[in-house]
């Protein structure tokens, strides 16, 4: 049993690990690198729960964390590069609206607004020291700053990663103030697989002229061609 | 044994759609299984058994209660018109090659797919499991949406996706909120729309003021209010109409269920304030954005699409009145305007056909000599457009009457902007019809021109729609006041 001080202290750190890795996804306009920065900041998510398995002995966290593990460090990122590799798109270098730095920026503002509300909304339900009340304030601002991805990108697919972080945000808001049950959480994660399944293979239909979106839907065994 | 019932029969569907061989034998499966759906709803509702709070399968996160199965009818309704009417429009699709034989397959598992989900999603009895079964009516939706396999269909249906699930991320975020404030109120959390109804009296303002906003973005994306609602336009235009049909009728009301629930939990709060507040504003942006967009509008079916926003802003404001009355009216509205809006499409699709415009919203109609080639359609846009701006004799305008002298008791002041806003958007829609329908071809291309022979399972749903809207506007039935009514008392509205 490792000492419930150094496993808040060490949530701590992942946590601001976390609000790095959400920076560099903001900043960086190299695809391959998003895909494996949103893969580490899944594998911190990871991490996070069983540190608070750890406090709380609650096996839900057991299973979260082995779910996220599977799908968010494996079988998404894995998914997004070998589609990335097919559309042959290296970089995302247009942006809409706000460049990295402004975001960057936006981001710290971002942060203070939602520590602000919180200290608001929770009415004294918790202390704005308190660890959980910090995790669920770092959630939000990653959901927001997953926003911000999606609309100051041009590339779909860095957009997806976007929406992923902040589908990370979600979980991470999740983990810090409550429970839900587990099997709620499984199914949004298989909502968000098929979810990026979809929009991953209509935007190789947007790098595409239709007859090799056809295809290549046919290599994928999604289109078929043999109706009378 | 209900909701296994509704499982088999789609799972049959499934199976029968996988063997069948060609365009006719996919869809005759698709319009029994709509129909079939259909014919159980109306037995449902005449056995009085609603509401349903213990299945035998799917209990505790599934039940049926008033609203419930009033939903699912107007939905399967409006999946059998629009199954009714796509044999030939697609037909007309495959000719033109708009639509690839390949992607047949496809469309109509998507279809019978968007049923199941929509059905279950009505269905719900945890506010999770409608979160995600509305985020799934999305992906599948999506699909049928970049079905034509155009670069600017999957555009749109990419846009689609991408503000519906972003804001529908929020909306799980609130329902994050809304577990742990009952969770912290009675020691166990849930989820459960009736549970949460009869707990929320004991619900800290503060919280719970910042779930219901929070759930609210999410639900306002999927109903297209303001300012999430710039994906709806592209969408419905650049669908099949049989799809368009089914987004406006059928789609736009899952958003809309979700905020009456979450919005009859709030009612029960100290949040009331500033979540009726909240309704208002957005409802008259939505309202005023939606009419002023129509009025440069060349395109029908992204006319037909800002009125659909325009609607959905009436029915928040309405909402937000939260008056017996204004709720039963709200309540009436949600089935005029699905029927209203899915026939206009379907007239707008014949067309579509007619003209051969491209499925673009960018693309100016070209329409011309409309009451020589399809007069059928042209009266549709017609008669559809009168009932959907709300004259009588048709159910739009009782609702619209109703819910504005509601709002007249609350504010006059909301009173004058939503009647100027609706007036607008009228004229908008008159102007369209005028300047469009009286258009004559030049005389050199009139022999260009050629009929499009309108099979009539394109034109059966269209007058049965007609039909229906001008009944539920003249005859109001006791039955039909007591089932509303009933709703009304089950989300302790009244």
């Amino acid at each position: 049993m490792i000492d419930p001080i150094i496993v808040t202290d060490l949530i701590r750190v992942f946590l601001v690990f976390i609000i790095i890795t959400a920076a560099y996804i903001i900043s960086t306009r190299n695809l391959s690198s998003l895909v494996t920065v949103y893969a580490v900041q899944s594998l911190a998510l990871v991490f996070i729960a069983l540190l608070l398995f750890q406090i709380e002995g609650s096996t839900t966290l057991l299973a979260i964390a082995a779910l996220t593990f599977t799908t968010k460090v494996l079988i998404i990122p894995h998914f997004i590069g070998t589609i990335q590799e097919k559309i042959r798109i290296k970089s995302d270098i247009q942006f809409h609206f706000l460049t990295p730095i402004k975001s960057l920026f936006l981001s710290v503002v971002l942060m203070l607004v939602v520590y602000i509300t919180f200290v608001e909304i929770m009415d004294g339900a918790s202390a704005p020291d308190d660890l959980f009340f910090f995790g669920a304030v770092i959630g939000i601002s990653m959901m927001l700053m997953g926003m911000m991805i999606i609309f100051s990108r041009k590339r779909a697919l860095t957009k997806v990663l976007g929406f992923l972080s902040m589908e990370n945000g979600a979980l991470l808001f999740g983990l810090f103030i409550t429970e839900l049950p587990f099997m709620i959480e499984f199914l949004v994660v298989i909502d968000l697989i098929i979810l990026v399944l979809l929009t991953t293979i209509l935007i190789v239909g947007l790098d595409s002229t239709i007859e090799d979106y056809h295809e290549r839907l046919q290599r994928f065994h999604l289109w078929e061609d043999d109706l009378p | 044994m209900i909701l296994l019932m509704f499982l088999v029969i789609a799972l049959l569907a499934f199976v029968g759609l996988i063997i069948s061989r060609n365009h006719r034998q996919m869809n005759t499966i698709c319009m029994v299984h709509s129909l079939v759906f259909a014919l159980i709803s109306v037995w449902l509702i005449l056995s009085g058994k609603i509401p349903i709070t213990s299945l035998a399968f799917g209990s505790p996160y599934f039940f049926i209660d008033h609203l419930g199965i009033y939903e699912v009818l107007i939905c399967t309704v409006i999946f059998t018109c629009a199954a009714v009417y796509a044999r030939g429009y697609v037909d007309g699709l495959l000719e033109s090659g708009e639509l690839e034989k390949g992607s047949l397959r496809v469309f109509y598992l998507a279809l019978t797919s968007l049923l199941l989900v929509m059905v279950l999603t009505f269905f719900a009895e945890n506010l999770a499991i409608f979160w995600i079964c509305a985020e799934l009516t999305t992906i599948i939706s999506a699909l049928l949406v970049a079905i034509l396999s155009t670069r600017e269909n999957i555009s749109a249906a990419i846009k689609y996706i991408f503000i519906a699930s972003t804001s529908m991320l929020f909306s799980f975020v609130g329902i994050t909120l809304l577990f742990e404030i009952s969770r912290s109120v009675t020691g166990t959390g849930t989820l459960s729309w009736t549970a949460l109804l009869l707990q929320a009296h004991s619900f800290p303002t503060g919280m719970m003021t910042a779930a219901f906003v929070l759930v609210f973005i999410g639900f306002a994306a999927k109903s297209g209010i303001f300012p999430f609602h710039t994906w709806l336009p592209e969408a419905h235009a650049k669908s099949p109409s049989a799809v368009s049909a089914i987004l406006s009728g059928v789609l736009l009301n899952v958003g809309i269920y979700g905020i009456i629930r979450i919005y009859a939990i709030v009612h029960q709060t100290p949040s009331l304030g500033t979540a009726s507040s909240l309704l208002v504003l957005f409802g008259m942006l939505t309202i005023g954005i939606a009419a002023f967009s129509m009025i440069p509008e060349k395109n029908l079916k992204k006319l037909i699409a800002f009125s659909s926003v325009e609607n959905m802003g009436i029915l928040l404001i309405g909402l937000a009145v939260a008056t017996p009355v204004a709720i039963f009216w709200v309540l009436f509205h949600i089935m005029a305007h699905s029927f209203t809006k899915a026939s206009l499409f379907f007239s707008a699709g014949i067309l579509h056909r007619q003209y051969r415009n491209p499925l673009s919203n960018e693309v100016d109609d070209d329409i011309c000599n409309v009451f020589r080639y399809q007069p059928l359609a042209a009266w549709g846009i017609i008669i559809g457009g009168i009932a959907i701006t709300g004259m009588p004799p048709f159910p739009i305008f009782w609702s619209k009457l109703f819910i504005l002298l509601q709002v007249g008791t609350v504010s006059p002041l909301a009173l004058f902007a939503m009647l100027f806003l609706i007036f607008i958007a009228a004229v908008a829609f008159g102007y369209f019809v005028l300047t469009t329908f009286t258009k004559s071809s030049e005389p050199d291309k009139a022999t260009d021109i050629i009929r499009f022979p309108t099979p009539i399972g394109m034109k059966l749903p269209i007058i049965l729609l007609l039909l229906l809207i001008f009944i539920t506007g003249v005859a109001f039935t006791t039955g039909e006041v007591s089932f509303i009514t009933a709703i009304q008392n089950e989300l302790m509205f009244s």
